[in-house]
């Protein structure tokens, strides 16, 4: 009985000092540079990806109520197509819980860059008696041929980070660099954080198993500022699907009459 | 003698440059089957150049020529899809040549 006890405030202690990973949205799907035209599938899950944590219920309202998504879209060359047909609710699943998230699948057709974003309705999170709303893009590149990848998505997506590096052609041990734009303008120090998605991603799941040792929590997120010109650039250590948040890069916002966090995301993969 | 170093060093660099250049881009060409018993083609450079123009040859197993043609302004070349086995050659020249085998071409 004495061993339970210790053992379950042991637990307990872990539990309240587990400290609080950033929440990430992800537009996850396998492969950013794909060989040919095709069909990919998208996750979009309101997550802390570091730990497979806590997953949110997408654009879940104060009293609780879920609002459907503003925009999933995709621009290539010079036109924008909107997806928002194509989501489909999914309930993921973390190490910890399970949530309302989304998929999609969808043919990526045409050689070059096609760049996806999805902006969900703002999501009120009780721990902070806000809400987070956060723009995420990714860039999927279909057979080598570089065409749009550093240009802007722009209206209606209302804050961006643009690669200043070809997104789907990265090493580990390359540097990234990014711009963080509020309505194409430059964001001057911006705050960043970076996350990574530490267990593999299965199914509608995460799948237990660390890529990376967290050998103290302390060391995550990681966090970068960008300078005056809204820059920033970051050095991947480890292959894999890494994001970067700049955090209420839309500036003094209201939702409901609470503070918004609109954030601006990316995703990009690299390669080992 | 400086002057000889010099210019060599010189012609060493150019030469650099050009040969970096011409190495640079790696010619590209992907087809995806319309669903409507037409194929279509794209080609480019990755560089992002255009590949408007190249020339476009559709051959059966046995080598035989069944469509030929260029890549239009959009570098897009289409074609109807054969009833056999086929590939599709993009030749933009020596060392810039692409084949891509009809089996792969899919949806």
């Amino acid at each position: 009985m004495k061993k339970f006890v210790l053992l379950l405030s042991l637990m307990l202690v872990f539990v309240l000092s587990a400290p609080a990973y950033a929440h990430f949205q992800t537009i996850y799907t396998p492969d950013s540079a794909l060989s040919k035209t095709g069909w990919i599938n998208f996750k979009l899950v309101f997550t802390h990806p570091w730990e497979a944590g806590h997953t949110m219920d997408i654009g879940k309202d104060e009293k609780g109520v879920n609002h459907p998504p503003v925009l999933f879209g995709e621009k290539f060359k010079e036109k924008t197509k909107n997806h928002l047909k194509a989501l489909k609710p999914i309930t993921f699943t973390s190490l910890s819980n399970k949530g309302k998230a989304y998929e999609a699948e969808i043919r990526v057709k045409g050689m070059g860059d096609h760049i996806f974003y999805f902006m969900p309705a703002p999501y009120y999170e009780g721990a902070e008696d806000m809400y987070i709303q956060q723009c995420v893009k990714t860039i999927i590149n279909v057979a080598g041929a570089p065409t749009n990848w550093a240009e802007p998505v722009g209206n209606p997506l209302p804050v961006e980070i643009v690669p200043l590096v070809k997104p789907y052609s990265v090493w580990k041990g390359m540097t990234f660099r990014g711009v963080v734009t509020c309505g194409g303008k430059p964001v001057p120090n911006a705050e960043i954080e970076v996350s990574y998605i530490n267990h593999n991603i299965k199914g509608n799941a995460f799948v237990v198993g660390e890529n990376m040792k967290i050998v103290q929590p302390n060391l995550v997120p990681i966090g970068i500022n960008a300078n005056v010109n809204g820059e920033f650039s970051f050095t991947f250590p480890k292959a894999g699907w890494w994001g970067f948040c700049a955090l209420g890069a839309g500036g003094n916002l209201k939702h409901n009459g609470k503070e918004l966090s609109q954030d601006a995301v990316i995703w990009v993969q690299v390669t080992e | 003698m400086k002057k000889v170093l010099a210019c060599s060093f010189v012609v060493l660099l150019v030469t650099f440059f050009l040969t970096t250049i011409a190495s640079a881009h790696t010619p590209l060409c992907s087809c995806y089957d319309n669903g409507d018993g037409t194929i279509t083609c794209e080609g480019g450079f990755s560089d992002g150049s255009s590949a408007a123009g190249v020339d476009m040859t559709v051959q059966d197993k046995s080598g035989k020529v069944l469509t030929k043609g260029k890549m239009n302004e959009d570098s897009e070349f289409n074609f109807k899809k054969p009833d056999g086995p086929y590939k599709v050659i993009f030749d933009a020249g020596p060392g810039h040549v692409v084949e891509v085998n009809g089996e792969d071409i899919t949806e």
